[in-house]
């Protein structure tokens, strides 16, 4: 079995699967248009202010399952959907911030500095046709990088490093997580910290189901679905109805902008855009790859550096960054829309998520079972197939499928998505709320996973509000049994060496990075903070 | 005792045929939970889906299957114990959950807290390790250890932990045992070459067949299917096995024509090798074994009694 | 310079305050193996350890807010509004929550001899406390931003719970609503 072998059988494991329908008597499989149906889902979702990828994703993961069953076969249908959500999502959030200066997903923000000026100027269909552009050209790139690389850097990892090194990298992925999310590295530690508790709860080696307070309820310990849908979903929901409350909102929707002239994308643009997607995408790819830091500080980079660029080659009628300059658009959508393909190096190598969307993919990928995210992964073996790496090469084929449908029906879709903007945020919210909690009881079916998803919620809210990033203590949650699986493993294949994760020089590099990270952030951040 | 029990095993399946033919009548009342102690996607896991879906299509039954995993069955044991007994909440585990860590949980729970209704397939437990490690058998590990090697053997149950720990003190040689969570983890580290060797329950065949693991001694008390010749675990100085089975239990205390009407229905499934659920059962875990009725609770209480043993030796 | 933040202090100490009782107390109680122990002669990582580390982190965390984040934008904090905005939305859910648990057997504990459990697999009884908990929360929620009760909301709240029955329950015979994998 090569790598070709591999790659044959991942794209008929996609094409080939059982048919759902026929186009002109060609068969379509399901999982091309599970693809498609995410894809086009996504783009809704991102348009709609105060709803985003993982809402989508989390409510729509229980049904999947449910359809498509608990065995290997579901994989591909399942997380091809899930990855379409995430890359409609990503082109989706554009529409509302240039069309009416409301960002439709966090990173869509800087978007909104070019983009809103332009349609106000009339050129509303082509900054939405620049965004779509930019967003396909960099997601397609970043694609393309994580493809090449995360096979190599899995063997890498599975070749080289021994237990002790592979515990030492978790905790240098946690360590950097925690400190370069948000403003503050102690409330970093102590979202990462809590995390990490919560995952320790009813688990352990010993028959007694530790920190369970002798009760039956927290002996399973707290399931996945309900830390992870409790503190990203329902945290952000409760967030918003308080919101609403204070705002009570008159309910008048912003009157959409007139478009004058011509709207099209013609070579001449494309050929003055694309140094600057080019930029964008390299900086979003390159930040991507690093678990924790997320699509937004990728489109500020991105922007930024693009601006002093611009600044200096731009004619003196053109107009500057944030006054409605096309190149501005193209710079931030191009950035944060690479991040989406390179977060998933370190989950596809290393089993290490290092934002929402790839928190919803391993949440997938564990629910249904046969699919473990992490080095072993890419294991070419001579005589038998490995099944995990035919998947692994199926989910690469959707990612460039759902590529290919962004490119040809994306720019159309996206461009009929301004009516989203009138979806009534204060009936939407709770909505959500209700498919939330029923998403989970549907999976765990008992009432008490519930109130657990509501006390996640408490504590998600807790944190928006002291501004702690949720995302270290969902990603600690997620991986805290591995740590401390890895960890034991590592105390027992040594011998029972206290010190094995600093007698090796590569375990000793890592915990020293780990240790660098927090220094140098906390000295960063007093500079900033001063 | 274990051949007494394989004998009477092929009787009591001439047996069943008049039994399925006494409990047809009984019918659930409504839908079954069935709950599972194996992590979702793994060989046990799809095995205990595919029976209930037969069970389904076949009686028109509706059975809602869910994952209670951990603390090596016992979190499923301790959650169906006061649930309704009357055959709506059933659940899968090993008849080790049943016997070794229930001793050893000291949760409050005996077997008599539960009904052990019918096995399904038996563990093709072996000792693991990649054919490059160039062993052919047990006692080719030994003597790496007595050269001086550093032997890593990956376990996945306080039992075989012990279980590996006689082997090496029976035969004179330190092992640094390292206990993960289900087969699947020993294979990769087996694979990865975190662990030199593991205990694998059936997972190493297909492995096995291509030449790429190696069979090094049978962790049961008859030889292995697939690699007959590998020393058992007494030739190796070890009295004890790792001997064991899927088995579907109830909350104490079942009615007689339920539990009945359940094995029956179970038994036929695993035993069609025609099904997806008995295809699984003969590729996975070389072919079905039924016990049910008093054999099983016999089985089951010996284990239970002889746990004792065991830890007694392994903490000495 | 800007005023201390009383949030980022009361966030701070009680960090520092729940990690000390955690390392301390929970743990060394509610664990049956200590931080490392020896079995099988062979010394190993005991079940009080991960805890104890991540417990640790949060220790640390609140002394870094405690000592380093004096001071803090108005945007990051807690008011008292907050809290009452928890409460109430906490007391909607609670009730939504009950009903939704409760309806259904008290409904077939007043009509019929044989009790809810029988008829958690039977419409319209296993959707009962689904559709009533489900419509007074989303509904019970918009009116709360509202500031009053419309029939509109009403209606939203139960085509919304009766369009999840419709997505969740008909299409999947191994689905369960809440309540009816507990009862």
């Amino acid at each position: 079995m090569g790598v070709f072998d591999y790659i044959r059988l991942g794209v008929l494991a996609v094409f080939g699967g059982p048919e759902m329908f026929s186009v002109l008597g060609v068969p379509i499989s399901i999982t091309l248009a599970m693809i498609l149906f995410g894809f086009l889902l996504g783009i809704a979702t991102g348009a709609t202010p105060g709803l985003a990828g993982p809402v989508a994703m989390a409510i729509s993961l229980p049904i999947l399952i449910s359809a498509f069953g608990f065995t290997p076969d579901a994989l591909l249908p399942v997380m091809g959907f899930l990855i379409g959500v995430m890359k409609g999502a990503t082109v989706g959030g554009a529409v509302p911030a240039i069309l009416f200066n409301t960002p439709g997903t966090p990173d869509a923000f800087m978007t909104t500095l070019d983009g809103y000026p332009m349609a106000r100027g009339g050129r509303a269909g082509k900054a939405l046709r620049i965004a779509h552009f930019s967003s396909a050209s960099g997601d397609t790139f970043s694609d393309v990088v994580l493809i090449l690389c995360a096979p190599f850097l899995a063997i890498l990892v599975e070749s080289y490093l021994d237990l002790p090194e592979k515990t030492a990298l978790l905790i240098l992925s946690l360590a950097f997580i925690s400190s370069v999310i948000g403003n503050s590295v102690g409330k970093g530690l102590i979202s990462m910290g809590l995390g990490l508790f919560a995952s320790f709860v009813g688990t352990g080696e010993d028959f007694y189901p530790r920190l369970s307070m002798g009760t039956q309820s927290l002996a399973g310990g707290f399931p996945v679905t309900t830390a992870v849908l409790g503190v990203l979903i329902l945290g952000e929901v409760f967030k918003g109805i308080e919101d609403l409350r204070s705002e009570r909102r008159s309910g008048a929707a912003p009157e959409p902008v007139m478009e004058r002239g011509d709207q099209r994308l013609n070579r001449g643009d494309i050929g003055r855009l694309a140094p600057y997607i080019a930029r964008s995408a390299l900086i979003g790819t390159a930040i991507g790859a690093l678990p924790g830091i997320g699509s937004t500080l990728a489109a500020t980079l991105g922007y930024s550096l693009n601006r002093n660029r611009y600044e200096r080659v731009k004619s003196t009628d053109d107009p500057a960054f944030g006054t409605g300059a096309p190149e501005g658009v193209a710079a931030t959508e191009a950035a944060n829309s690479s991040v989406s393909g390179a977060n998933l190096i370190p989950v596809l190598s290393l089993g290490i998520p290092g934002n929402a969307a790839a928190v919803f993919l391993i949440l997938a990928a564990e629910s249904i079972g046969g699919f473990n995210p992490g080095p072993s992964v890419f294991r070419f073996s001579a005589d038998t197939v490995n099944p995990e790496l035919v998947i692994a090469f199926g989910l690469f084929t959707a990612m460039m499928l759902a590529n290919l449908l962004n490119w040809t029906v994306g720019g159309v879709f996206m461009r009929s998505m301004g009516i989203m903007i009138r979806v009534p945020k204060h009936i939407l919210l709770p909505i959500v709320l209700l498919l939330t909690l029923t998403a989970i009881y549907v999976q765990e079916t008992r009432m008490e996973a519930m109130w657990f998803a509501i006390a996640f919620g408490v504590l998600g809210y807790f944190m928006r509000r002291l501004g702690m990033s949720p995302l270290p203590f969902v990603i600690a949650f997620l991986l805290g049994g591995k740590l401390e699986e890895t960890a034991r493993q590592a105390f027992a294949a040594t011998g029972g060496d206290p010190f094995f994760l600093v007698t090796s020089p590569v375990a000793f590099a890592f915990i020293a990075l780990s240790v660098g990270v927090i220094v140098f952030s906390l000295r960063r951040k007093k500079r900033a903070g001063a | 005792m274990r051949t007494l029990i394989s004998a009477s095993i092929a009787a009591f399946a001439t047996l069943l045929g008049s039994t399925a033919a006494m409990a047809t009548d009984w019918t659930p009342p409504g839908p079954i939970k069935l709950a599972i102690a194996f992590a979702a996607g793994g060989g046990a896991d799809t095995q205990a889906r595919l029976i209930a879906e037969e069970l389904e299509t076949r009686h028109g039954w509706s059975i809602v299957p869910e994952q209670i995993t951990g603390k090596g069955g016992m979190n499923l044991a301790l959650a169906i114990k006061d649930e309704p007994n009357d055959g709506s909440v059933i659940g899968m585990v090993v008849t080790e959950t049943l016997g070794y860590n229930m001793r050893a949980a000291e949760a409050g729970v005996t077997p008599a807290d539960f009904t052990p209704i019918v096995t399904t397939a038996g563990f093709q437990m072996g000792i693991v390790s990649q054919a490059s490690k160039g062993w052919n058998t047990f006692h080719d590990v030994i003597a790496a250890a007595k050269d001086g090697e550093r032997i890593r053997f990956g376990v996945m149950s306080p039992k075989l932990a012990d279980i590996a720990y006689l082997l090496g003190k029976r035969n004179g040689v330190d092992l640094n045992i390292i206990q993960v969570a289900g087969g699947r983890a020993v294979m990769n580290g087996v694979n990865a070459g975190d662990m030199d060797l593991g205990f694998m329950a059936g997972i190493q065949s297909k492995g096995v067949a291509a030449g790429d693991l190696v069979n090094l001694a049978s962790a049961l008390s008859t030889p292995l299917g697939q690699t007959p010749d590998a020393p058992l675990l007494s030739d190796l100085g070890v009295e004890f096995s790792a001997d064991g089975y899927f088995v579907f239990i109830g909350p104490a205390g079942m009615p007689t024509e339920a539990g009945e009407a359940l094995a029956s229905a179970i038994a036929e499934v695993v035993r069609d090798e025609s099904t997806k659920a008995g295809g699984v059962i003969r590729n996975s875990f070389g072919g079905p074994t039924v016990i049910t009725g008093e054999e099983l609770n016999a089985l089951v209480n010996s284990d239970f009694e002889n746990a004792g043993a065991l830890l007694a030796a392994a903490s000495e | 310079m800007r005023p201390r933040s009383i949030t980022n202090h009361v966030l701070g100490i009680g960090c520092i305050a729940a990690s000390l009782t955690a390392i301390f107390l929970w743990i060394p109680s509610d664990t049956s193996t200590g931080l490392v122990e020896t079995v099988r002669r062979q010394v190993s990582v005991g079940d009080a350890l991960a805890p104890t580390v991540a417990a640790g982190f949060v220790l640390a965390g609140g002394a870094l807010v405690h000592h380093r984040d004096g001071t803090a934008s108005a945007k990051t904090r807690v008011t008292p509004g907050n809290l009452r905005f928890l409460v109430v939305l906490l007391s909607i859910l609670a009730v939504s929550h009950a009903v939704m648990r409760w309806a259904g057997p008290a409904a077939a504990g007043l009509v019929t001899e044989e009790g809810y459990r029988a008829l958690r697999n039977t419409i319209p009884w296993k959707h009962i406390g689904f559709f009533l908990g489900g419509s007074l929360l989303v509904t019970g929620l918009i009116s709360s931003v509202e500031g009053r009760v419309t029939v509109r909301s009403i209606l939203i709240g139960a085509l919304a719970t009766l369009a999840m029955i419709a997505v969740y329950d008909l299409p999947f015979e191994d689905l369960l609503l809440p309540p009816n994998g507990d009862v």
